[in-house]
């Protein structure tokens, strides 16, 4: 084969390959698209991560998505705030809250902690987003909860800077995990020798 | 006669009977609906979560389905069946109601129930679509006594995938159990009549 058609093939071969990262890598770009239509029906899983143990989890199959909006609001006031940015960590989608302090609604990532997914399967993915506003800190929302093909939605409460704030620096807010989940992780690991809290009694 | 009625008087008067409580039990019939229930807001554990055995902090009036809004994605999982979570609304719901009855103070702060774990589990705001739904079509219901009397409804977690038999012995509802029953095609009052014995919907006066 001629150098020059080698050269061909390998570069049309590395621009295939970079489209299809691309398309793996950058979701919002597809998800900022659809965020401005109506919210449409329901996307399906395309791939169920922690259905069995023996699954492999693979980083590069698309995960599946599950509708989200994120409500944006003053802490103290509790009143909505528009225009804030609201930043997706996992996908980078970005987002701007409405007058009535929501994002549109979008399609978001269901992703489960994989330390746990071949123990206990997580009953819900977990996702992180950012808020920024001008005038206001920057609110980190750890843990909202995602369920495939289910409508979610979380609410970050934001804080203003006021004029005796000196050192200014990001609020964090982590929702706690699921109670009924927790017991299922405790009681994957109990041993019968050692029952500690033991397994719930009914009449207590 | 007379002697008799000294005698009770008497009695009652030293502290020996003391005179019957002329009071009705809360009912449907007789009991509004509660507008607002009085939160108690635990202080947080180092992780950030309420801390069941944590002081009170403060205490937050809040709209009473708005609580129970915000108890049922806490409490129930919003993934799990329709039914299951129409249960779990009822059982949130005549929880709250019965506690709203049935006040209790700490430390100076008077409250019907908590944010923790030792009555329902609360957050503000963390409502989702489906659970409100779930809250919103039970809301015409109650689910008591056969004469009305509003109690307390019990749950706990229970067991997945099992009809968590000793959960109706105990008279409470695994909430596990209830998402067995739903799956397995049941309803809600189906459900509830599972767990419950001897208990019976009502409509709530509005």
């Amino acid at each position: 084969m001629k150098p020059q058609r080698r050269l061909f093939l390998a570069v049309a071969r590395s621009i295939t390959a970079a489209c299809v990262i691309s398309a793996v890598l950058t979701p919002h770009i597809t998800a900022q698209a659809t965020a401005q239509a109506d919210p449409g029906p329901h996307s399906l899983p395309v791939q169920q991560p922690g259905a069995s143990s023996g699954e492999r989890l693979d980083p590069y199959a698309p995960w599946p998505t599950a509708r989200l909006r994120v409500r944006v609001i003053d802490g103290r006031t509790l009143q909505p705030l528009p225009g804030a940015e609201v930043v997706l960590v996992e996908t980078e989608q970005r987002l701007r809250t409405g007058a009535n302090g929501y994002t549109p609604w979008f399609d978001a990532p269901v992703i489960r902690n994989p330390r746990f997914r071949p123990l206990v399967a997580e009953l819900h993915g977990q996702l992180t987003v950012i808020a920024y506003k001008n005038g206001y800190r920057d609110s980190i929302h750890m843990g909202i909860r995602t369920h495939e093909g289910l409508d979610s939605q979380a609410t970050v409460w934001m804080y203003k800077i006021g004029p005796e704030d000196r050192r200014i620096e990001p609020v964090l807010y982590q929702e706690p995990y699921h109670h009924l989940w927790l017991i299922e992780l405790v009681d994957r690991f109990r041993r019968n020798s050692q029952l500690g809290e033991g397994w719930q009694d009914p009449n207590r | 006669m007379s002697k008799f009625r000294v005698f009770v008087s008497a009695a009652v008067a030293l502290g020996i009977i003391s005179p019957t409580a002329a009071y009705a039990a809360p009912t449907v019939d007789n009991t509004q609906e509660p507008a607002t229930i009085r939160v108690a807001i635990r202080e947080n554990n180092p992780n950030g979560e309420p801390d069941p055995r944590g002081r009170i902090v403060w205490v937050q009036s809040v709209p009473f389905y708005e609580y129970c809004q915000d108890v049922l994605p806490n409490e129930w999982m919003p993934s799990w069946h329709a039914e299951s979570l129409k249960a779990g609304a009822i059982a949130i719901k005549m929880f709250a109601w019965y506690h709203h009855l049935h006040p209790i103070t700490i430390d100076g702060f008077t409250f019907d129930v908590d944010n923790t774990t030792n009555f329902q589990t609360f957050r503000y705001l963390s409502r989702q679509p489906v659970t409100d739904r779930a809250v919103a079509s039970i809301r015409r219901y109650a689910y008591v006594k056969p004469n009305g009397e509003i109690i307390e409804l019990n749950y706990r977690a229970g067991i997945p995938n099992d009809p968590n038999w000793q959960y109706r012995n105990a008279q409470k509802m695994a909430q596990w159990g209830s998402q067995y029953w739903a799956q397995r095609g049941r309803n809600y009052i189906q459900i509830l009549q599972f767990y419950y014995e001897q208990r019976a919907l009502r409509q709530v006066q509005t």
